[in-house]
Formats: structure tokens, C-alpha cells, sequence
């Protein structure tokens, strides 16, 4: 059901082939979702969707209208290319018209396999059913969502480009919670290869998290050094800070902005073992091959050794500051250049910290200092003299991010792995666990 | 419903129309077009309901449906986005052994909806050889019916350079205040044409239109790197394009600007406890997250435990647990005039309907589909079955959750008169809310200081923390009619895989008593907390 390279080809032509317009990209995309979620240790929704979309964006006399669809014959790609003429010819002047691309070289990214894209319902159903069994076995009420996508696309211009990419992508997320609903524990892992979602451990370590949350006690919110697992830093590195975007920052509202309307490229944000950057051949993290507008992608850092590299330029404001538009990010990668700590490392070296599983509802309080509330989720710990002193009740917490990885407040930085945030969306990001000197804890959480 | 704009807007003068030129590119409107559907839906439902009944399914639906969507961005003085976009195909449900099972394509066709029935039911067949306990429903009458959101003009006969051209309007009103940067605005317009038909009975066809306009005004201090934005207080609803040409959004935008402008130079907040006035474009947010979230069903029945959360109520509390004071009560309703959730019938042929979650301050009942309540032992179901697509497994929604104004003809001036210390608060900020619904955190767009019965001045950096029982609890006015109006969110998340939900909540402006309110910019560590290193 997925589009084909020569499918695709052959629809991208045929929209720009009805386009009289002086210049156009078309576009289109096919995905697959298959999903079973399950609650209260019972199958609840399943089910399968096919989609496809064609889109068209052209330019009159500089002038610019889009339009979609989701048929894709001839009769449903004419109107669309109509609508989308139509709208550019009564549409005022686009100030930031950029020609489109023309022909571009793109290397490959893989990303896509075809066992993860016809995943077997009967073993997905057993799999599930397995998990099921575990929640009774070990006394738990249990929910998840296991779902896998399969997307194929292109997209071409008048100018003569052609790029086609597919994915795949399939994720297990488990809630553990104790029948008297004092505990909960939660768990998820995503991969574009199917064969290595360990829905075993997944489950595991979900269970056991709710079951070591038990008769968590209260303490008071204040400033505490934590330990984030990865989950926990995709949840609050995944919401915020990592936009990057130039024209923001140069117009002086971000928090990359630096005053007399300059930006801080260049300034040392962040620790100086901190490594952020994009890379689309990473083989546990492959990205797309084309970065924002069509243009290849290319490794490329946004942060090293703690300095602010690169902000993203598209091709427009690129042009208006005589800059190259910027060949990503097409993904995260977040990794110290520094030693990695293991979590174990972490609890040993702490005379009084947090342990945290993961952030829920994380929502930005103030965007020039990157700052943001939310609450933790899913299993708390006190950690003691170098270990687990006993679990403690959900806070919610108001920071900065910026100020979180600071020079001086990062203390160990631990092995990057895949995970995606736990907000929805099927995203994943490479990250490691954080032991942080100080995290502000503003209130207490009775929720579970 | 009235179209006047808060007070505060009315006392500004705003004049606006000199610096309103309209482009030279607004021509005549497009031909209407409301596109039918070209399909025999009826003879693929019966179909399709044949063939799920012969392969074993105890109940089926199938939805055909198109989306229409026009949407129109703009910033300062240019166009960023004008575009216009369609999106049909059908889903169908079974549930075979008391598990559902689910499938969907774009490809309106016989042939193919057999394909997506068969699909349904072996995925229904596949887990069901591992389900615990049946899934069992309660009943709906049967119904063949058509209905439609009622409007004054069809948003999609109004061609988008005039939607454009009043975006480019409301981005001058406000450019045309010294201080202001930059300014956002946009509008988009949903149309659904929704065709149900069930095996028990129901066969409906729908029309709902909603729109979303919206804009941001920034003002930057670039030597101090500092910025701010005021966003528009007016939300979404479901209503036709009269909601543009009877409203003054210019002029709002206007004022936006200059609270923009105000904003960088009003003093930050100082933490610590405040009586609360709170507008209803702030407060229908604050209903949504701790009223309309904690309300649900399958919340409680844990449904959600592995994403959106739990609640806080569980089913024991129904009639027992004080949700809040006396005062304060809470109405589900489905059929509400602008309710972005008003609809005639729900995804599962159940009509539209309105009762009371929270009656004279007391948990009394729950948003509830014809699933869970099974569960609760209700013989009926309240109608809150929603699916964001036809691609997309309709499950529990949101319906309008209201808050009731006073009977009495209270204004906002009686409401601050009695304050002696306290903070009104208008719009929709940073917002967050715990996964069962109890200690949530609230920003705004714009706060005023009240001293002594009065609003004396802007304020900054304001955002309240509480938990659901005690900030209800804490409520002790609530304004009359004159004061109520109906916000609304466009895009509610919930579910896995994650739908959007459209939904509102009426509100008069009220009043709450000794709230926690915190700084939002003071540095996190600057050591105005206890240290537990």
C-alpha cells in the first residue's frame, strides 16, 4: 500500500505536469498505522488505517497558494492543482518566495524494514496477551500502546527535484500500577526495526518500577540534585530549548537571543562535555536524507563542547543575512565528550538527590530563559548516602532548561540510548541520564 | 450571544480604520461549494454491516466522512501560509467476541470497504483468543436523521484573500502601536460532512463548521534582550464566518499591542497568596484541565493510564465527593449554541444531550459512551464518542463542560469590588495539569493588579498553582449572564494513537479566594528556595 519510488515519481510528475504556474513543488505521501492498545489488563482498541496525501504548492508572479488531498487519481490531483492556482492569483505578493530546489544529491539514510511495516497481527496479539499475563502474575493493573508505522513519500519540484524517503517505526509504551492505585511505573522503548523492540524488558522494567513505587512518602518541594533517567531528559530536553531557530533569536525572542539584538552563537550555554548535534546516518538513529527545504542533510552541531555552533537558517532567512541555509538537524543526538556514568554510578556518588522516571505536562512558563513547568510520573526515589532510600510522591517542578545543563550544575552525564517522548508521537531521540546538581521542585503531586 | 468585548476594550477608545487600506488583490468571492458526497454511502453501510454481522460481529459501524480545511496565516505585513485542503475515505468498527477491532482506508469503494470489514474483524478475531473480559454495550435508540451546525455564512463560500485581508488588518492595528515588533495572526475553518450508520439501527448525516482565529502581538526591549506577547483573548468556536464581521478584532489586536507594549515595563509579581478574578477567556482553560479532564469515564476506569492519565474521581465518589463550594456547578452539554462539541449525534447514534457533572458544589456524574457506561451500570449513554478522522478509532471525548453563572445579575466590577488584595487574570497561558487531574499550574496574557476593590495595574510573570478540590472549593462569586461567554480549545489531545477534540466551556467571570501565585521568571536558582543538597 506504501508508494513505491517509481509510484511516487510518477504522481509528483503528474501534478507538476497540471501546474501552469510559473513555479511549484508537489508532493506526495503514503503511511501505514497499525495499533493495539490495552488497559486495565484487557484489550481495549485495535486497529489499521491506511493514508495518503497529495500536496501542491505553487507561485504566480511571486504570489503563493497550497492545496491537499487525499485521493490521488487524475480528477482529485487537477482540482487540487486548481485550488492551489487559484489561491495564488488572488493571493498578495510571498515576500519570502525562494525559488524551489533544483536538482539535489541526496546519500541514503536507511530507516525502513519490511518486517516492521507487515508486523504479524497474531504475534503482536500474542506478545500483548504475554504482557497481560505478567500484570497478573505479578499483581498489577497494566495498560500500553504498541503501534507501527510505515511511511513512504516524495516530493519533487518544477525545478527538478526529486527526493523519495520511507521509514518505519514501531513503539511499546507499558503503565504498571498497583491495585490500590498508590504506585504506578512506566516504560517505553521505540525502534525502526521491529526485531529489536525488547517488549520483554519493556514490560519488566515497567512492573518493576510499580512495584519498588510502593508506600511512597511525602517530602517537601525545594531545590534537589536528581538523576533523570533518559525517559525523564527526553521528556524536558524533547519540549523545550532545542528549536534553535536563527531568525528567532536574531529578532530577539528566544532564548539564544543576546541583547542589542545579537545572538549568543558562539557563547558557552551549556557544560562543556555537552554534545548536541544531527546526524542522519546515525545506524540507531537514522534521520531524513533532506533537511529543512529540500536541502541535503548533513551531520551537522548545533552544540559542542557546551558552545552554541549553529543556529538553524532556512533558505530564506539565510538569504536575507548572506548566510548557507542550515543542512538540519534532521535528529538529536545528545551525548557527553566527556566519561559516561552508568545510573548505578550516579545513585553511588549522591549524598541526597532524586531519582526520576519521567516528566508529564511539560509547558513553557517563560521563553527567554527556556524555562518550563510539569510534573514527574511513574516512580520517584529518594536516593540517600549512596542509595535508594525509599520511593517518595510526585512533584511538580518549574526550570530552566538552559540553566539545568549549565557549566556547574551538570555533574555525570551517562551512555546515550533511543527513546522518544513520553508526550505522544512516535519521535526518538539518542540521550543519556543526567545527575544534576540542583532541579527545582516547586510543589507537591498527590497524583499516581 | 453578544459580540460586545470586555470592558477593558471598551474603555480604550480604539478608533481603528484610518491605516485600513485593502489590498488591491481582494477580489469577488468564490463560487460556493459545498461538496456532497459522490458516493452511495447507504448501499457500502449496508454492505459492510452485512458482512460484519456474517463474520461474526454482535455490533458494527461504518463512517464515511470528508474534512474540509482552510486555513490562512500571516506575520506583520505578509501572507505565510494560504491554504486550502480535503481529506475523505471511512472507518469501520466491529466488536467480534467482545473485543473491538478497527480498520480504515481512503478508497470509497465497495470493493474495498469489504476488504476494511474483513481486516476489522480478524483484528477484532486476533486479540479477542486473549481477552480477559467482554466488552459489552448499553443501548441507543435507533434514529435516521440529518443536522447541522447552525450558522449565518459558510466560511468556505468566503474566498481566502478576504480572510487574508482581515488577517493583514488585525496585523496593522496592531503594528500601528509604538513598541510592537513583530505580530502573528491566522485563521483556520474545519467543515465535517459525517455519515454514520450503525447495526443497531442509526443512520445520520452531519455538517459541523468550526474556526479558529487567533494572533500573538510581541513587543521586544533589544537592548535589555528582554520581549513579551499578548495573544488574543477571543477563541475558537463553532460558528460561521459572521464570527469575523461581527467582532472587533482589529480593535482587540489593537489593544493586544499596547498590553504588549505595557508588559515589558509592569512590575513582576511577588509571590505569595491572592484572591483571584479570573475572565472567562482564561478561565474555560482552567475548567477544561481540572473539570472536563477529571470528569471522564474511562479515566477513571483507567483506560488512559498509559497516556493522558487517571482521575482523581473514581466511580465510589459519584454523589458523595464535594467537588467544590456551593455555588459552583457544573453542566455537560452537547448541544450548546457555539459549543465546539455540540453536535447532533454523536459518533455512535447517541443524540446530543446536557446534564450536570457537578450539582451545588457535589460530584454527581460523568462524561460517558455506550462502552463505559456498561461499566457504571447506567442504562444509557451521554453521547461522548468522538473520532478525529474517519481514519481514527472513535473512543471517550470531551463534551462543552460549563460552569453556570449566577442568577443574579453580578457584573466584574461587583466581583473585584469585594478584593482586597488580588489579581485578574485574562486569557490562556502556560498551562499544566497532573495525569489524575488534581495539582495543576496556570498562566495568563494578561494579569492586573486589584487594591482595594480596584484594578490598578498591570503585572507580569503570573502564574497560579493549585490543587482541583481546593481551588473550586475556594470559589465564592460567580458573575451573572452579562458576563458568560463561551471559549473554546481546537485541538484537545488525548488517546493512543493521540486524536484532537475540539471542545468549549461557557464561563461567567468569578472570583476565588487565597490562591497560590508564583513568579515565573525569578531564576530557578537564584536560592529563593530551600536547598535540600
Amino acid at each position: 500500500m506504501l508508494f513505491t519510488e517509481s509510484e511516487a515519481k510518477k504522481l509528483t510528475e503528474k501534478i507538476l505536469s497540471y501546474v501552469k504556474a510559473d513555479d511549484a513543488s508537489a508532493s506526495v505521501g503514503s503511511d501505514k498505522l497499525s495499533h493495539l492498545r490495552f488497559a486495565n489488563n484487557n484489550f481495549l482498541t485495535s486497529g489499521s488505517r491506511v493514508g495518503r496525501s497529495a500536496n501542491v504548492t505553487v507561485w504566480i508572479d511571486g504570489k503563493r497558494g497550497s492545496a491537499s488531498r487525499n485521493d490521488v487519481d487524475d480528477e482529485s490531483l487537477k482540482s487540487m492543482v486548481e485550488e492551489a492556482q487559484k489561491i495564488a492569483q488572488n493571493a498578495p505578493p510571498d515576500r519570502e518566495y525562494m525559488p524551489t530546489l533544483g536538482k539535489q544529491a541526496y546519500k541514503p539514510t536507511g530507516g525502513y524494514v519490511e518486517a516492521t511495516a507487515n508486523l504479524s497481527l497474531t504475534d503482536r496479539a500474542r506478545s500483548v496477551g504475554d504482557i497481560i499475563s505478567e500484570f497478573e502474575k505479578n499483581k498489577v493493573i497494566g495498560a500500553g500502546f504498541h503501534a507501527a508505522r510505515s511511511q513512504a513519500g516524495a516530493s519533487a519540484t518544477k525545478n527538478g527535484n526529486f527526493d523519495y524517503e520511507r521509514s518505519t517505526n514501531v513503539s511499546l509504551s507499558v503503565t504498571s500500577r498497583t491495585p490500590d492505585g498508590t504506585s504506578s511505573g512506566y516504560f517505553l522503548r521505540n525502534h525502526f526495526d521491529i526485531a529489536k523492540l525488547d517488549t520483554k524488558r519493556i514490560a519488566a522494567e515497567s512492573i518493576k518500577k510499580a512495584m519498588q513505587g510502593r508506600d511512597a512518602r511525602t517530602i517537601d518541594p525545594g531545590a534537589y540534585t536528581v538523576i533523570l533517567e533518559p525517559q525523564a531528559v527526553a521528556d524536558i530536553v524533547g519540549n523545550l530549548g532545542f528549536t534553535f531557530n536563527a531568525r528567532n533569536a536574531e529578532e530577539g525572542r528566544s532564548v539564544y537571543s543576546a541583547p542589542g539584538g545579537k545572538t549568543r552563537l558562539g557563547e558557552k550555554i551549556f557544560d562543556e562535555r555537552i554534545m548536541i548535534y544531527s546526524d542522519p546516518w546515525h545506524p540507531e538513529l537514522p534521520g531524513s536524507q533532506s533537511a529543512q527545504g529540500g536541502i541535503p542533510a548533513q551531520k551537522i552541531y548545533m552544540v559542542r563542547n557546551g558552545v552554541l555552533e549553529n543556529l538553524v537558517y532556512n533558505r530564506f532567512w539565510a538569504k536575507q543575512k548572506e548566510k548557507d541555509p542550515t543542512p538540519g538537524p534532521v535528529n538529536t543526538i545528545f551525548e557527553t565528550g566527556g566519561e559516561k556514568a552508568s545510573i548505578e554510578d550516579m545513585i553511588k556518588s549522591t549524598k541526597k538527590g532524586i531519582l526520576v522516571t519521567r516528566f508529564w505536562y511539560i509547558r513553557s512558563t517563560d521563553p527567554r530563559t527556556a524555562s518550563s513547568t510539569g510534573l514527574t510520573r511513574d516512580g520517584v526515589w529518594l536516593i540517600e548516602d549512596g542509595k535508594i532510600a525509599y520511593p517518595v510522591k510526585n512533584f511538580r517542578f518549574n526550570q530552566s532548561v538552559t540553566q539545568m545543563l549549565a557549566q556547574g550544575n551538570v555533574e555525570m552525564i551517562g551512555a546515550s540510548e533511543r527513546v522518544g517522548g513520553s508526550g505522544g508521537g512516535s519521535g526518538a531521540s539518542l540521550l543519556p541520564a543526567l545527575k544534576l546538581r540542583s532541579f527545582n521542585f516547586t510543589s507537591q503531586s498527590e497524583a499516581v | 450571544m453578544s459580540f460586545s468585548r470586555r470592558d477593558f476594550i471598551k474603555t480604550a477608545g480604539i478608533a481603528f480604520g484610518t491605516a485600513a487600506v485593502l489590498p488591491s488583490w481582494v477580489y469577488d468571492a468564490q463560487a460556493a461549494t459545498e461538496y456532497y458526497f459522490d458516493v452511495n454511502k447507504s448501499s457500502i453501510a449496508d454492505a459492510v454491516l452485512a458482512t460484519a454481522k456474517r463474520l461474526g460481529a454482535s455490533y458494527a459501524d461504518i463512517r464515511i466522512n470528508r474534512y474540509r480545511l482552510q486555513a490562512v496565516s500571516t506575520r506583520e505585513r505578509q501572507i505565510q501560509n494560504m491554504s486550502a485542503g480535503q481529506n475523505f475515505g471511512f472507518g469501520v468498527r466491529v466488536l467480534v467476541n467482545g473485543t473491538w477491532g478497527f480498520a480504515a482506508s481512503p478508497i470509497v469503494t465497495s470493493d474495498e470497504a469489504q476488504r476494511v470489514t474483513r481486516e476489522a474483524i480478524d483484528i477484532a478475531k486476533a486479540n479477542a483468543r486473549f481477552q480477559r473480559k467482554k466488552i459489552e454495550l448499553v443501548p441507543t435508540p435507533k434514529v435516521e436523521a440529518n443536522w447541522r451546525t447552525p450558522i449565518e455564512k459558510d466560511p468556505f463560500d468566503v474566498p481566502a484573500e478576504e480572510k487574508a485581508a482581515l488577517l493583514l488588518k488585525i496585523n496593522e492595528a496592531a503594528l500601528s502601536v509604538q513598541g510592537i515588533n513583530f505580530v502573528n495572526s491566522s485563521m483556520a475553518w474545519v467543515n465535517e460532512q459525517k455519515y454514520l450508520a450503525t447495526s443497531d439501527g442509526v443512520k445520520v448525516e452531519q455538517y459541523l463548521i468550526r474556526g479558529n482565529p487567533s494572533f500573538s502581538a510581541t513587543a521586544v526591549n533589544r537592548a535589555s534582550g528582554d520581549f513579551q506577547a499578548v495573544n488574543s483573548l477571543r477563541e475558537a468556536q463553532s460558528i460561521g464566518y459572521e464570527y469575523m464581521t461581527k467582532y472587533d478584532w482589529p480593535a482587540e489586536a489593537r489593544e493586544a499591542a499596547e498590553h504588549a507594549v505595557m508588559k515589558l515595563k509592569a512590575p513582576s509579581v511577588k509571590p505569595g497568596k491572592y484572591d483571584l478574578v479570573l475572565h472567562p477567556s482564561h478561565l474555560f482553560l482552567t475548567i477544561h484541565e481540572s473539570v472536563g479532564h477529571s470528569t471522564e469515564l474511562d479515566r477513571a476506569l483507567l483506560w488512559e493510564a498509559n497516556y493522558a492519565g487517571t482521575s482523581f474521581l473514581t466511580p465510589d465518589k459519584t454523589g458523595k465527593l464535594q467537588f467544590g463550594s456551593k455555588i459552583v456547578n457544573f453542566v455537560a452539554d452537547r448541544t450548546q449554541k457555539f459549543g465546539l462539541a455540540t453536535v447532533g449525534y454523536d459518533d455512535e447514534g447517541v443524540p446530543g444531550q446536557e446534564w450536570h457533572l457537578v450539582k451545588d458544589g457535589v460530584f454527581v456524574d460523568w462524561q460517558t459512551t455506550r462502552d463505559t457506561a456498561k461499566i457504571v451500570g447506567h442504562d444509557k449513554s451521554y453521547g461522548c464518542l468522538h473520532a478525529d478522522s474517519w481514519g481514527s478509532v472513535p473512543f471517550p471525548r470531551m463534551p462543552n463542560v460549563s460552569l453556570e453563572p449566577a442568577k443574579e445579575n453580578v457584573t466584574e466590577d461587583d466581583l473585584i469590588a469585594d478584593v482586597e488584595n488580588g489579581i485578574m487574570i485574562y486569557g490562556r497561558g502556560s498551562y499544566s495539569i497532573d495525569q489524575q487531574r488534581y495539582n495543576f499550574q496556570f498562566g495568563g496574557q494578561t494579569f492586573w493588579e486589584i487594591k482595594n476593590g480596584k484594578k490598578v495595574g498591570m503585572l507580569r510573570d503570573v502564574a497560579y498553582q493549585s490543587r482541583t478540590t481546593d481551588f473550586w472549593g475556594a470559589c465564592d462569586g460567580l458573575g451573572g449572564r452579562s458576563t458568560y461567554d463561551i471559549p473554546g480549545s481546537f485541538n484537545d489531545g488525548k488517546g493512543e494513537p493521540g486524536q484532537s477534540n475540539a471542545v468549549s466551556h461557557g464561563c461567567p467571570t468569578a472570583r476565588f479566594r487565597q490562591i497560590n501565585v508564583l513568579n515565573t521568571a525569578s531564576s530557578p536558582n537564584s536560592g529563593d528556595m530551600e536547598d535540600h543538597d
